[in-house]
Protein backbone atom coordinates (compact mmCIF):
# COMPACT_ATOMS: atom_id res chain seq x y z
CA UNK A 1 0.00 0.00 0.00
CA UNK A 2 2.42 2.77 1.08
CA UNK A 3 4.80 1.85 -2.53
CA UNK A 4 1.61 2.12 -4.06
CA UNK A 5 1.09 5.90 -2.37
CA UNK A 6 4.45 6.52 -2.80
CA UNK A 7 3.95 6.54 -6.82
CA UNK A 8 1.18 7.57 -7.10
CA UNK A 9 0.69 10.54 -4.84
CA UNK A 10 0.27 13.15 -6.32
CA UNK A 11 -0.11 12.37 -9.96
CA UNK A 12 -2.79 11.89 -11.93
CA UNK A 13 -2.57 10.32 -15.55
CA UNK A 14 -5.70 8.74 -16.34
CA UNK A 15 -5.40 5.39 -14.24
CA UNK A 16 -8.06 2.64 -14.94
CA UNK A 17 -11.32 2.55 -13.35
CA UNK A 18 -12.09 -0.69 -11.57
CA UNK A 19 -15.96 -1.51 -12.17
CA UNK A 20 -16.17 -1.90 -8.12
CA UNK A 21 -19.00 -0.55 -6.97
CA UNK A 22 -18.22 1.79 -3.96
CA UNK A 23 -21.32 3.88 -3.28
CA UNK A 24 -23.87 0.83 -2.34
CA UNK A 25 -24.26 -1.17 0.60
CA UNK A 26 -23.68 2.26 3.68
CA UNK A 27 -23.30 1.22 6.95
CA UNK A 28 -25.49 2.32 9.82
CA UNK A 29 -24.29 5.18 11.38
CA UNK A 30 -23.00 4.78 14.25
CA UNK A 31 -21.87 6.98 17.40
CA UNK A 32 -18.23 6.49 16.79
CA UNK A 33 -18.88 8.69 13.53
CA UNK A 34 -21.13 10.82 16.06
CA UNK A 35 -18.04 11.73 17.88
CA UNK A 36 -15.53 12.45 14.89
CA UNK A 37 -18.22 14.96 13.69
CA UNK A 38 -19.14 16.57 16.84
CA UNK A 39 -15.42 16.69 18.07
CA UNK A 40 -14.10 17.90 14.94
CA UNK A 41 -16.74 21.10 14.75
CA UNK A 42 -16.15 21.90 18.50
CA UNK A 43 -12.11 21.78 18.08
CA UNK A 44 -13.33 24.10 15.13
CA UNK A 45 -15.04 26.76 17.00
CA UNK A 46 -12.18 26.54 19.76
CA UNK A 47 -9.56 27.74 17.70
CA UNK A 48 -11.21 29.87 15.84
CA UNK A 49 -12.32 31.57 19.01
CA UNK A 50 -8.59 31.61 20.01
CA UNK A 51 -7.61 32.57 16.22
CA UNK A 52 -9.85 35.71 16.16
CA UNK A 53 -7.95 37.12 19.32
CA UNK A 54 -4.51 36.35 18.59
CA UNK A 55 -4.40 37.00 14.85
CA UNK A 56 -4.04 41.18 14.30
CA UNK A 57 -5.58 40.89 10.76
CA UNK A 58 -8.50 39.22 12.48
CA UNK A 59 -12.09 41.48 12.36
CA UNK A 60 -11.56 41.42 15.99
CA UNK A 61 -8.95 43.81 15.73
CA UNK B 1 -0.19 1.04 7.02
CA UNK B 2 1.89 -0.87 9.32
CA UNK B 3 3.34 -3.28 7.56
CA UNK B 4 6.16 -1.46 5.41
CA UNK B 5 8.86 0.13 7.58
CA UNK B 6 9.67 3.02 5.29
CA UNK B 7 13.33 5.31 6.46
CA UNK B 8 12.58 8.57 6.72
CA UNK B 9 14.25 9.30 3.23
CA UNK B 10 12.64 6.85 1.56
CA UNK B 11 11.36 8.63 -1.97
CA UNK B 12 13.63 11.35 -2.41
CA UNK B 13 15.55 10.34 -5.23
CA UNK B 14 11.95 9.12 -6.91
CA UNK B 15 8.99 11.27 -5.77
CA UNK B 16 8.05 14.34 -7.60
CA UNK B 17 7.35 16.14 -4.24
CA UNK B 18 11.14 15.84 -3.63
CA UNK B 19 11.93 16.64 -7.14
CA UNK B 20 9.94 19.93 -7.51
CA UNK B 21 12.25 20.77 -3.86
CA UNK B 22 15.31 19.83 -5.81
CA UNK B 23 14.53 22.18 -8.73
CA UNK B 24 13.22 24.92 -7.59
CA UNK B 25 16.26 25.59 -4.60
CA UNK B 26 18.73 24.46 -7.70
CA UNK B 27 17.82 27.80 -9.57
CA UNK B 28 17.12 29.91 -6.48
CA UNK B 29 20.57 29.13 -5.12
CA UNK B 30 21.44 30.04 -8.90
CA UNK B 31 19.83 33.29 -8.57
CA UNK B 32 21.52 33.77 -5.28
CA UNK B 33 24.91 34.03 -6.57
CA UNK B 34 24.10 37.21 -7.97
CA UNK B 35 24.79 38.73 -4.65
CA UNK B 36 28.28 37.70 -5.16
CA UNK B 37 28.29 39.38 -8.51
CA UNK B 38 28.00 36.07 -11.08
CA UNK B 39 24.53 36.31 -12.63
CA UNK B 40 23.26 32.83 -13.95
CA UNK B 41 19.98 32.98 -14.35
CA UNK B 42 19.39 36.39 -16.90
CA UNK B 43 18.89 33.71 -19.37
CA UNK B 44 15.18 33.53 -18.11
CA UNK B 45 12.79 34.08 -20.85
CA UNK B 46 9.66 36.62 -21.01
CA UNK B 47 7.34 37.74 -22.84
CA UNK B 48 5.63 41.07 -23.23
CA UNK B 49 3.10 42.70 -24.64
CA UNK B 50 3.44 43.31 -29.08
CA UNK B 51 1.16 43.93 -31.77
CA UNK B 52 1.20 43.11 -35.38
CA UNK B 53 1.40 46.86 -36.09
CA UNK B 54 3.31 49.43 -34.00
CA UNK B 55 1.71 53.00 -33.87
CA UNK B 56 4.11 55.53 -34.41
CA UNK B 57 5.85 56.22 -30.90
CA UNK B 58 4.16 53.67 -29.97
CA UNK B 59 5.57 50.28 -28.74
CA UNK B 60 4.89 46.26 -28.92
CA UNK B 61 7.37 45.31 -31.42
CA UNK B 62 7.21 41.50 -32.25
CA UNK B 63 10.89 41.43 -32.39
CA UNK B 64 10.81 42.23 -28.56
CA UNK B 65 7.89 40.22 -28.16
CA UNK B 66 10.41 37.93 -26.28
CA UNK B 67 13.54 39.12 -24.28
CA UNK B 68 15.87 37.03 -21.53
CA UNK B 69 14.71 39.16 -17.74
CA UNK B 70 18.66 39.43 -17.26
CA UNK B 71 18.50 42.42 -19.93
CA UNK B 72 16.34 44.59 -17.44
CA UNK B 73 18.15 43.47 -14.26
CA UNK B 74 21.15 41.74 -14.30
CA UNK B 75 24.16 43.90 -13.21
CA UNK B 76 26.93 42.40 -14.14
CA UNK B 77 25.97 40.38 -17.52
CA UNK B 78 23.22 42.80 -19.13
CA UNK B 79 24.91 43.20 -22.66
CA UNK B 80 25.20 39.71 -22.99
CA UNK B 81 21.65 39.20 -21.79
CA UNK B 82 20.12 42.03 -24.28
CA UNK B 83 21.71 40.21 -26.83
CA UNK B 84 19.69 37.09 -26.15
CA UNK B 85 16.21 38.28 -27.54
CA UNK B 86 14.20 35.56 -28.90
CA UNK B 87 17.11 33.18 -28.19
CA UNK B 88 16.36 33.30 -24.38
CA UNK B 89 13.23 30.74 -25.65
CA UNK B 90 15.81 28.35 -26.24
CA UNK B 91 18.10 28.94 -23.85
CA UNK B 92 15.50 28.32 -21.16
CA UNK B 93 14.43 25.21 -22.85
CA UNK B 94 17.80 23.61 -22.92
CA UNK B 95 18.50 24.30 -19.54
CA UNK B 96 15.50 23.03 -18.23
CA UNK B 97 15.18 20.47 -20.40
CA UNK B 98 17.66 18.75 -18.82
CA UNK B 99 17.16 19.26 -14.92
CA UNK B 100 13.54 18.15 -15.65
CA UNK B 101 14.95 14.80 -17.87
CA UNK B 102 17.35 14.28 -15.05
CA UNK B 103 14.68 14.13 -12.96
CA UNK B 104 12.56 12.43 -14.87
CA UNK B 105 15.31 9.47 -15.45
CA UNK B 106 15.55 9.64 -11.99
CA UNK B 107 11.60 9.42 -10.71
CA UNK B 108 11.70 6.34 -13.56
CA UNK B 109 10.09 8.02 -16.20
CA UNK B 110 10.35 6.48 -19.60
CA UNK B 111 13.13 9.12 -20.52
CA UNK B 112 12.09 9.30 -24.56
CA UNK B 113 8.70 9.88 -24.36
CA UNK B 114 9.28 12.34 -21.39
CA UNK B 115 11.37 14.27 -23.40
CA UNK B 116 9.18 14.33 -26.66
CA UNK B 117 6.43 15.05 -24.35
CA UNK B 118 8.50 17.78 -22.41
CA UNK B 119 9.33 19.20 -25.83
CA UNK B 120 6.08 19.52 -27.36
CA UNK B 121 4.67 21.24 -24.20
CA UNK B 122 7.21 23.28 -23.56
CA UNK B 123 6.99 25.04 -27.08
CA UNK B 124 3.03 24.75 -27.31
CA UNK B 125 3.10 26.68 -23.71
CA UNK B 126 5.91 28.92 -25.60
CA UNK B 127 3.22 30.13 -28.36
CA UNK B 128 0.61 29.87 -25.99
CA UNK B 129 2.05 32.17 -23.96
CA UNK B 130 3.33 34.79 -27.50
CA UNK B 131 -0.32 34.41 -28.39
CA UNK B 132 -1.81 35.51 -24.33
CA UNK B 133 0.30 38.48 -25.21
CA UNK B 134 -1.23 40.10 -27.78
CA UNK B 135 -1.93 43.56 -26.49
CA UNK B 136 -5.55 43.14 -27.54
CA UNK B 137 -5.37 40.41 -24.23
CA UNK B 138 -3.27 41.93 -22.40
CA UNK B 139 -3.19 45.74 -22.63
CA UNK B 140 -5.45 47.48 -20.07
CA UNK B 141 -6.79 50.79 -20.02
CA UNK B 142 -3.91 52.71 -18.99
CA UNK B 143 -1.65 51.73 -21.59
CA UNK B 144 -3.62 50.10 -24.39
CA UNK B 145 -3.58 53.58 -26.82
CA UNK B 146 0.45 53.12 -26.28
CA UNK B 147 -0.26 49.42 -28.85
CA UNK B 148 -2.70 51.72 -31.39
CA UNK B 149 -5.84 50.06 -29.75
CA UNK B 150 -8.98 51.63 -28.21
CA UNK B 151 -10.10 48.98 -26.56
CA UNK B 152 -8.37 45.56 -25.20
CA UNK B 153 -9.94 42.63 -22.80
CA UNK B 154 -7.08 43.97 -19.95
CA UNK B 155 -6.81 40.34 -18.89
CA UNK B 156 -3.20 41.27 -18.19
CA UNK B 157 -0.91 37.77 -18.13
CA UNK B 158 -4.14 36.16 -17.32
CA UNK B 159 -4.91 35.67 -21.11
CA UNK B 160 -2.02 33.40 -21.38
CA UNK B 161 -2.95 31.26 -18.33
CA UNK B 162 -6.38 31.31 -19.67
CA UNK B 163 -5.31 30.09 -23.23
CA UNK B 164 -2.80 27.71 -21.99
CA UNK B 165 -6.04 25.55 -20.33
CA UNK B 166 -8.18 26.04 -23.41
CA UNK B 167 -5.36 24.41 -25.38
CA UNK B 168 -4.54 21.80 -23.03
CA UNK B 169 -8.21 21.01 -22.25
CA UNK B 170 -8.88 20.88 -26.23
CA UNK B 171 -6.03 18.11 -26.43
CA UNK B 172 -7.20 16.53 -23.26
CA UNK B 173 -10.74 16.07 -24.62
CA UNK B 174 -10.00 15.84 -28.33
CA UNK B 175 -6.88 14.13 -29.44
CA UNK B 176 -7.18 11.56 -26.48
CA UNK B 177 -4.10 9.81 -28.33
CA UNK B 178 -2.21 12.33 -28.28
CA UNK B 179 -3.20 13.72 -25.27
CA UNK B 180 -2.77 10.15 -24.00
CA UNK B 181 1.24 9.97 -25.04
CA UNK B 182 2.11 13.57 -24.05
CA UNK B 183 0.61 12.67 -20.49
CA UNK B 184 4.33 11.37 -19.61
CA UNK B 185 5.75 14.92 -19.18
CA UNK B 186 2.14 16.90 -18.77
CA UNK B 187 2.79 16.59 -14.69
CA UNK B 188 0.76 19.59 -13.36
CA UNK B 189 1.65 18.81 -9.68
CA UNK B 190 5.50 18.33 -10.59
CA UNK B 191 5.24 21.82 -12.56
CA UNK B 192 3.32 23.64 -9.70
CA UNK B 193 5.27 22.44 -6.74
CA UNK B 194 8.02 23.66 -8.21
CA UNK B 195 6.56 27.46 -9.28
CA UNK B 196 5.57 27.04 -5.48
CA UNK B 197 9.26 26.84 -4.33
CA UNK B 198 9.68 29.67 -6.78
CA UNK B 199 6.73 31.72 -5.37
CA UNK B 200 9.03 31.37 -1.98
CA UNK B 201 11.52 33.46 -3.94
CA UNK B 202 8.22 35.41 -4.58
CA UNK B 203 7.34 36.12 -0.90
CA UNK B 204 10.93 36.59 0.46
CA UNK B 205 11.73 39.12 -2.51
CA UNK B 206 8.85 41.21 -1.97
CA UNK B 207 9.80 43.36 0.94
CA UNK B 208 13.12 44.06 -1.22
CA UNK B 209 11.01 44.97 -4.15
CA UNK B 210 8.97 47.23 -1.80
CA UNK B 211 12.33 48.84 -0.06
CA UNK B 212 13.47 50.30 -3.91
CA UNK B 213 10.66 52.61 -2.68
CA UNK B 214 11.28 53.12 0.93
CA UNK B 215 12.40 51.38 3.76
CA UNK B 216 8.73 51.72 5.69
CA UNK B 217 7.49 50.43 2.27
CA UNK B 218 9.98 47.37 2.66
CA UNK B 219 9.12 46.90 5.90
CA UNK B 220 5.16 47.40 5.55
CA UNK B 221 5.71 44.70 3.04
CA UNK B 222 7.49 42.38 5.34
CA UNK B 223 4.75 42.95 8.22
CA UNK B 224 1.74 42.06 5.34
CA UNK B 225 3.45 38.55 4.36
CA UNK B 226 4.15 37.66 7.83
CA UNK B 227 0.44 38.85 8.54
CA UNK B 228 -0.41 36.47 5.98
CA UNK B 229 1.80 33.48 7.03
CA UNK B 230 -0.21 33.84 10.67
CA UNK B 231 -3.76 34.39 9.50
CA UNK B 232 -3.07 31.61 6.58
CA UNK B 233 -2.40 29.05 9.06
CA UNK B 234 -5.51 29.64 12.04
CA UNK B 235 -8.03 30.24 8.68
CA UNK B 236 -6.71 26.73 7.43
CA UNK B 237 -6.89 24.74 10.36
CA UNK B 238 -10.80 26.37 11.48
CA UNK B 239 -11.47 25.44 7.24
CA UNK B 240 -10.56 22.01 7.51
CA UNK B 241 -11.90 21.04 10.90
CA UNK B 242 -14.91 22.28 9.69
CA UNK B 243 -15.04 21.23 5.90
CA UNK B 244 -13.78 17.65 6.71
CA UNK B 245 -17.11 16.58 9.12
CA UNK B 246 -19.70 18.43 7.23
CA UNK B 247 -18.49 16.92 4.00
CA UNK B 248 -18.88 13.26 5.27
CA UNK B 249 -22.06 14.53 7.19
CA UNK B 250 -23.48 15.18 3.43
CA UNK B 251 -22.24 12.04 2.23
CA UNK B 252 -22.97 9.85 4.84
CA UNK B 253 -26.30 11.35 5.88
CA UNK B 254 -27.82 12.89 2.32
CA UNK B 255 -26.29 10.52 -0.16
CA UNK B 256 -26.07 7.46 1.89
CA UNK B 257 -22.07 6.69 0.90
CA UNK B 258 -20.37 3.97 2.82
CA UNK B 259 -18.27 5.36 5.65
CA UNK B 260 -14.48 5.08 3.46
CA UNK B 261 -15.92 6.49 0.70
CA UNK B 262 -17.14 9.19 2.59
CA UNK B 263 -13.99 9.52 4.44
CA UNK B 264 -11.64 9.82 1.32
CA UNK B 265 -14.64 12.19 -0.33
CA UNK B 266 -14.36 14.51 3.05
CA UNK B 267 -10.42 14.84 2.57
CA UNK B 268 -10.63 14.91 -1.06
CA UNK B 269 -13.28 17.94 -0.97
CA UNK B 270 -11.92 19.17 1.99
CA UNK B 271 -8.05 19.20 1.64
CA UNK B 272 -6.18 19.10 -0.79
CA UNK B 273 -7.36 16.77 -3.59
CA UNK B 274 -5.45 13.96 -4.98
CA UNK B 275 -2.60 13.94 -2.38
CA UNK B 276 -5.19 13.87 0.51
CA UNK B 277 -7.59 11.36 -1.24
CA UNK B 278 -4.55 8.80 -1.72
CA UNK B 279 -3.29 9.18 2.09
CA UNK B 280 -7.00 9.05 3.47
CA UNK B 281 -7.76 6.47 1.13
CA UNK B 282 -4.47 4.47 2.45
CA UNK B 283 -5.28 5.68 6.08
CA UNK B 284 -9.04 4.04 6.09
CA UNK B 285 -7.90 1.17 3.93
CA UNK B 286 -10.99 2.08 1.41
CA UNK B 287 -10.79 0.32 -2.22
CA UNK B 288 -7.77 1.80 -4.50
CA UNK B 289 -10.53 2.16 -6.87
CA UNK B 290 -12.33 5.21 -4.51
CA UNK B 291 -8.68 7.34 -4.29
CA UNK B 292 -8.73 7.19 -8.16
CA UNK B 293 -12.48 7.79 -8.54
CA UNK B 294 -12.02 11.07 -6.32
CA UNK B 295 -8.82 12.34 -7.57
CA UNK B 296 -10.35 12.53 -11.18
CA UNK B 297 -13.21 14.18 -9.83
CA UNK B 298 -10.95 16.73 -7.70
CA UNK B 299 -9.06 17.86 -11.21
CA UNK B 300 -11.93 18.02 -12.92
CA UNK B 301 -13.97 20.23 -10.43
CA UNK B 302 -10.71 22.36 -9.49
CA UNK B 303 -10.49 23.03 -13.35
CA UNK B 304 -14.30 24.25 -13.53
CA UNK B 305 -13.16 26.19 -9.79
CA UNK B 306 -9.85 27.82 -11.89
CA UNK B 307 -12.13 29.04 -14.76
CA UNK B 308 -15.23 30.36 -12.35
CA UNK B 309 -13.75 31.86 -9.07
CA UNK B 310 -11.15 34.18 -10.28
CA UNK B 311 -13.42 36.11 -12.32
CA UNK B 312 -16.42 35.56 -9.85
CA UNK B 313 -14.00 37.28 -6.91
CA UNK B 314 -13.03 39.91 -8.86
CA UNK B 315 -16.09 41.24 -10.85
CA UNK B 316 -19.22 40.15 -8.07
CA UNK B 317 -17.83 39.72 -4.66
CA UNK B 318 -15.54 40.65 -2.97
CA UNK B 319 -13.89 42.80 -5.49
CA UNK B 320 -10.78 44.86 -5.70
CA UNK B 321 -12.20 46.20 -2.34
CA UNK B 322 -11.01 42.86 -0.26
CA UNK B 323 -8.44 41.25 -2.53
CA UNK B 324 -6.86 39.04 -0.11
CA UNK B 325 -10.04 37.93 1.66
CA UNK B 326 -10.60 36.51 -2.46
CA UNK B 327 -6.95 34.92 -2.31
CA UNK B 328 -7.37 33.46 1.28
CA UNK B 329 -10.67 31.84 -0.39
CA UNK B 330 -9.29 30.78 -3.18
CA UNK B 331 -6.69 28.58 -1.30
CA UNK B 332 -9.16 26.92 0.85
CA UNK B 333 -11.70 26.45 -2.08
CA UNK B 334 -9.94 25.18 -4.82
CA UNK B 335 -8.62 21.52 -4.16
CA UNK B 336 -5.35 20.65 -5.80
CA UNK B 337 -2.10 22.78 -5.61
CA UNK B 338 -1.73 23.09 -9.87
CA UNK B 339 -5.54 24.67 -9.91
CA UNK B 340 -5.07 26.82 -6.24
CA UNK B 341 -1.66 28.45 -7.32
CA UNK B 342 -2.84 28.72 -11.37
CA UNK B 343 -6.42 30.30 -9.88
CA UNK B 344 -4.43 32.34 -7.22
CA UNK B 345 -1.92 33.90 -10.13
CA UNK B 346 -5.48 34.41 -12.18
CA UNK B 347 -7.17 36.25 -9.77
CA UNK B 348 -4.30 38.34 -9.11
CA UNK B 349 -3.54 39.24 -12.60
CA UNK B 350 -7.60 40.34 -12.70
CA UNK B 351 -7.27 42.11 -9.37
CA UNK B 352 -4.30 44.04 -10.55
CA UNK B 353 -5.44 45.25 -13.83
CA UNK B 354 -8.79 45.91 -12.49
CA UNK B 355 -7.86 48.30 -9.94
CA UNK B 356 -5.28 50.22 -12.03
CA UNK B 357 -8.25 50.36 -14.66
CA UNK B 358 -10.64 52.08 -11.84
CA UNK B 359 -8.67 54.13 -10.75
CA UNK B 360 -7.08 55.20 -14.11
CA UNK B 361 -3.29 54.02 -12.63
CA UNK B 362 -3.74 55.90 -8.89
CA UNK B 363 -3.30 52.72 -7.68
CA UNK B 364 -1.12 49.95 -8.38
CA UNK B 365 -0.47 47.13 -6.54
CA UNK B 366 2.70 44.66 -6.94
CA UNK B 367 2.61 41.34 -8.38
CA UNK B 368 1.99 38.03 -6.68
CA UNK B 369 0.95 39.55 -3.22
CA UNK B 370 -2.84 37.83 -4.14
CA UNK B 371 -1.17 34.59 -5.22
CA UNK B 372 1.01 34.78 -2.32
CA UNK B 373 -2.15 34.92 -0.28
CA UNK B 374 -3.94 32.03 -1.80
CA UNK B 375 -1.03 29.54 -1.91
CA UNK B 376 -0.40 30.82 1.78
CA UNK B 377 -3.46 28.88 2.72
CA UNK B 378 -3.23 25.84 0.74
CA UNK B 379 0.64 25.48 1.95
CA UNK B 380 -0.88 25.26 5.43
CA UNK B 381 -3.38 23.03 4.25
CA UNK B 382 -0.99 20.50 2.70
CA UNK B 383 0.84 20.06 5.76
CA UNK B 384 -2.61 19.70 7.26
CA UNK B 385 -2.46 16.18 4.92
CA UNK B 386 -0.17 14.08 7.34
CA UNK B 387 -1.42 14.98 10.54
CA UNK B 388 -5.20 14.28 9.49
CA UNK B 389 -4.34 11.04 7.41
CA UNK B 390 -2.57 10.14 11.30
CA UNK B 391 -5.70 10.88 13.47
CA UNK B 392 -8.05 9.11 10.89
CA UNK B 393 -5.71 6.10 10.74
CA UNK B 394 -5.93 6.03 14.52
CA UNK B 395 -9.17 6.38 14.84
CA UNK B 396 -9.98 3.66 12.00
CA UNK B 397 -7.91 1.36 13.21
CA UNK B 398 -8.43 1.91 16.82
CA UNK B 399 -12.15 2.84 16.92
CA UNK B 400 -13.84 1.78 13.70
CA UNK B 401 -12.30 -1.20 12.22
CA UNK B 402 -11.25 -2.26 15.54
CA UNK B 403 -8.23 -4.08 14.26
CA UNK B 404 -6.79 -5.82 16.96
CA UNK B 405 -2.79 -5.85 17.20
CA UNK B 406 -2.47 -3.16 14.85
CA UNK B 407 -1.21 -0.22 15.49
CA UNK B 408 0.18 3.64 13.01
CA UNK B 409 3.58 4.49 12.74
CA UNK B 410 4.18 8.25 13.66
CA UNK B 411 6.45 8.22 11.02
CA UNK B 412 3.52 8.55 8.42
CA UNK B 413 3.26 12.16 9.27
CA UNK B 414 6.41 12.93 8.28
CA UNK B 415 5.84 10.25 5.04
CA UNK B 416 2.23 12.53 3.83
CA UNK B 417 4.25 16.12 4.74
CA UNK B 418 4.42 17.92 1.49
CA UNK B 419 8.14 18.64 1.01
CA UNK B 420 7.43 21.01 -1.32
CA UNK B 421 6.83 23.26 1.45
CA UNK B 422 10.37 23.19 2.53
CA UNK B 423 11.67 24.45 -0.62
CA UNK B 424 8.76 27.08 -0.15
CA UNK B 425 9.75 28.38 3.06
CA UNK B 426 13.14 28.32 2.78
CA UNK B 427 13.43 30.44 -0.40
CA UNK B 428 11.22 32.56 1.21
CA UNK B 429 13.16 32.92 4.60
CA UNK B 430 16.57 33.13 3.23
CA UNK B 431 15.19 36.17 0.90
CA UNK B 432 13.72 37.49 3.92
CA UNK B 433 17.20 36.97 5.97
CA UNK B 434 18.58 38.64 3.28
CA UNK B 435 16.24 42.00 3.81
CA UNK B 436 16.71 41.97 7.36
CA UNK B 437 20.46 41.55 7.73
CA UNK B 438 21.04 44.31 5.18
CA UNK B 439 19.70 47.20 6.87
CA UNK B 440 15.60 46.20 6.23
CA UNK B 441 15.71 48.85 3.47
CA UNK B 442 18.42 51.01 5.10
CA UNK B 443 20.41 53.40 2.79
CA UNK B 444 23.80 51.37 3.48
CA UNK B 445 22.22 47.61 2.97
CA UNK B 446 20.26 49.17 -0.82
CA UNK B 447 23.45 47.85 -3.01
CA UNK B 448 22.87 44.20 -1.64
CA UNK B 449 19.57 44.22 -2.14
CA UNK B 450 19.65 45.52 -5.26
CA UNK B 451 22.10 42.30 -6.30
CA UNK B 452 19.97 40.18 -4.64
CA UNK B 453 17.39 41.50 -7.00
CA UNK B 454 18.97 40.82 -10.08
CA UNK B 455 18.98 36.95 -9.05
CA UNK B 456 15.62 36.91 -7.79
CA UNK B 457 13.63 38.64 -10.17
CA UNK B 458 14.78 36.04 -13.11
CA UNK B 459 13.61 33.16 -10.73
CA UNK B 460 10.35 34.53 -9.12
CA UNK B 461 8.82 36.05 -12.43
CA UNK B 462 10.51 34.40 -15.44
CA UNK B 463 10.94 30.83 -13.85
CA UNK B 464 7.80 30.87 -11.72
CA UNK B 465 5.58 32.57 -14.59
CA UNK B 466 7.16 29.77 -16.80
CA UNK B 467 5.99 26.67 -14.79
CA UNK B 468 2.76 28.44 -14.20
CA UNK B 469 1.83 27.99 -17.92
CA UNK B 470 3.02 24.81 -17.87
CA UNK B 471 0.71 23.57 -15.16
CA UNK B 472 -1.92 24.94 -17.27
CA UNK B 473 -1.17 23.29 -20.09
CA UNK B 474 -0.60 20.27 -18.56
CA UNK B 475 -3.47 20.43 -16.42
CA UNK B 476 -5.65 20.31 -19.43
CA UNK B 477 -3.84 17.81 -21.22
CA UNK B 478 -4.88 15.25 -18.44
CA UNK B 479 -8.56 16.63 -17.88
CA UNK B 480 -10.73 14.48 -19.88
CA UNK B 481 -14.24 16.18 -18.61
CA UNK B 482 -16.04 12.81 -20.29
CA UNK B 483 -14.90 10.94 -17.21
CA UNK B 484 -17.71 13.22 -15.21
CA UNK B 485 -20.19 11.56 -17.98
CA UNK B 486 -19.31 7.93 -16.48
CA UNK B 487 -22.64 6.82 -15.07
CA UNK B 488 -20.47 5.39 -11.67
CA UNK B 489 -19.08 9.00 -11.06
CA UNK B 490 -23.24 10.26 -10.68
CA UNK B 491 -23.57 10.15 -7.20
CA UNK B 492 -20.22 11.39 -6.22
CA UNK B 493 -20.10 13.94 -9.16
CA UNK B 494 -23.58 15.61 -6.80
CA UNK B 495 -21.78 14.88 -3.77
CA UNK B 496 -18.97 17.11 -4.95
CA UNK B 497 -21.43 19.93 -6.23
CA UNK B 498 -23.34 20.24 -3.39
CA UNK B 499 -20.62 19.85 -1.20
CA UNK B 500 -18.36 22.72 -2.91
CA UNK B 501 -21.42 25.29 -4.23
CA UNK B 502 -23.06 24.86 -0.83
CA UNK B 503 -20.84 24.30 1.86
CA UNK B 504 -17.10 24.49 0.74
CA UNK B 505 -16.83 27.82 -0.94
CA UNK B 506 -19.54 29.85 1.44
CA UNK B 507 -17.78 28.62 4.68
CA UNK B 508 -14.52 29.84 3.06
CA UNK B 509 -15.27 33.04 2.15
CA UNK B 510 -16.48 33.60 5.67
CA UNK B 511 -13.65 32.13 7.15
CA UNK B 512 -11.47 34.39 4.96
CA UNK B 513 -13.35 37.26 5.90
CA UNK B 514 -12.98 36.85 9.09
CA UNK B 515 -9.12 36.70 9.06
CA UNK B 516 -8.54 39.06 6.19
CA UNK B 517 -10.51 41.30 5.93
CA UNK B 518 -9.53 44.80 5.67
CA UNK B 519 -5.76 43.81 4.56
CA UNK B 520 -4.22 46.23 2.74
CA UNK B 521 -1.75 45.56 -0.22
CA UNK B 522 0.33 48.44 -0.20
CA UNK B 523 -0.15 51.13 -3.43
CA UNK B 524 3.75 51.25 -5.30
CA UNK B 525 2.04 53.41 -8.47
CA UNK B 526 4.94 55.96 -7.57
CA UNK B 527 7.39 53.65 -7.68
CA UNK B 528 6.30 52.44 -11.01
CA UNK B 529 5.57 55.70 -12.17
CA UNK B 530 9.45 56.25 -11.30
CA UNK B 531 10.66 53.09 -12.55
Amino acid sequence: MAEKEAASTSTLAGGEYEAEDVLADAEPWEPIETKLVVWSFIIAGIVLVIGLFIVPTSVLH
Amino acid sequence: MTSVNRKWYSGMATQEDWWAVYLGLFFFFLGLLSIAGVDLVGWAVYPTKWVFNVPEGGKGAISHAFYALGSKYSLTAKAFYKSLGWWSIIWTYVIFTIATCIGAASMKWDLKRFFIGWTIIYFLTIATWFIGHHAFFAANKTNWHQYGLNFALSLGGGASFILALIFGLIIGNFFKGFANYLSVAAKPEWYIKTAIVFLGVKVGYLPIKAAATSAKMGQQMASLTGHLFLAGAVATIVAYLIFWPGIYLIARKMFKLPRKTAAVLGSGISICGVSAAVATGGAVRAKPVVSIMVSALVVVWAVIELVVLPGFFTHIWPGTADPLVAGSAMGMAVKTDGADAAAGDLLDEFMRNKVTAETNGAVVWPEGVITTSAVMTKVWIDMFIGLWAFVLAMIWVYKIDRRPGETVQASEVWHRFPKFVLGYFAAWFIYLGIFFANGAGAPEGMHVLKAAKAGAVPVEKGFRKLFFMLTFMSLGIITDFSKLAEAKFGRMVWVYFVALFCFIIPVAIIIAYLFHHGMQIPNIAGQVAAG
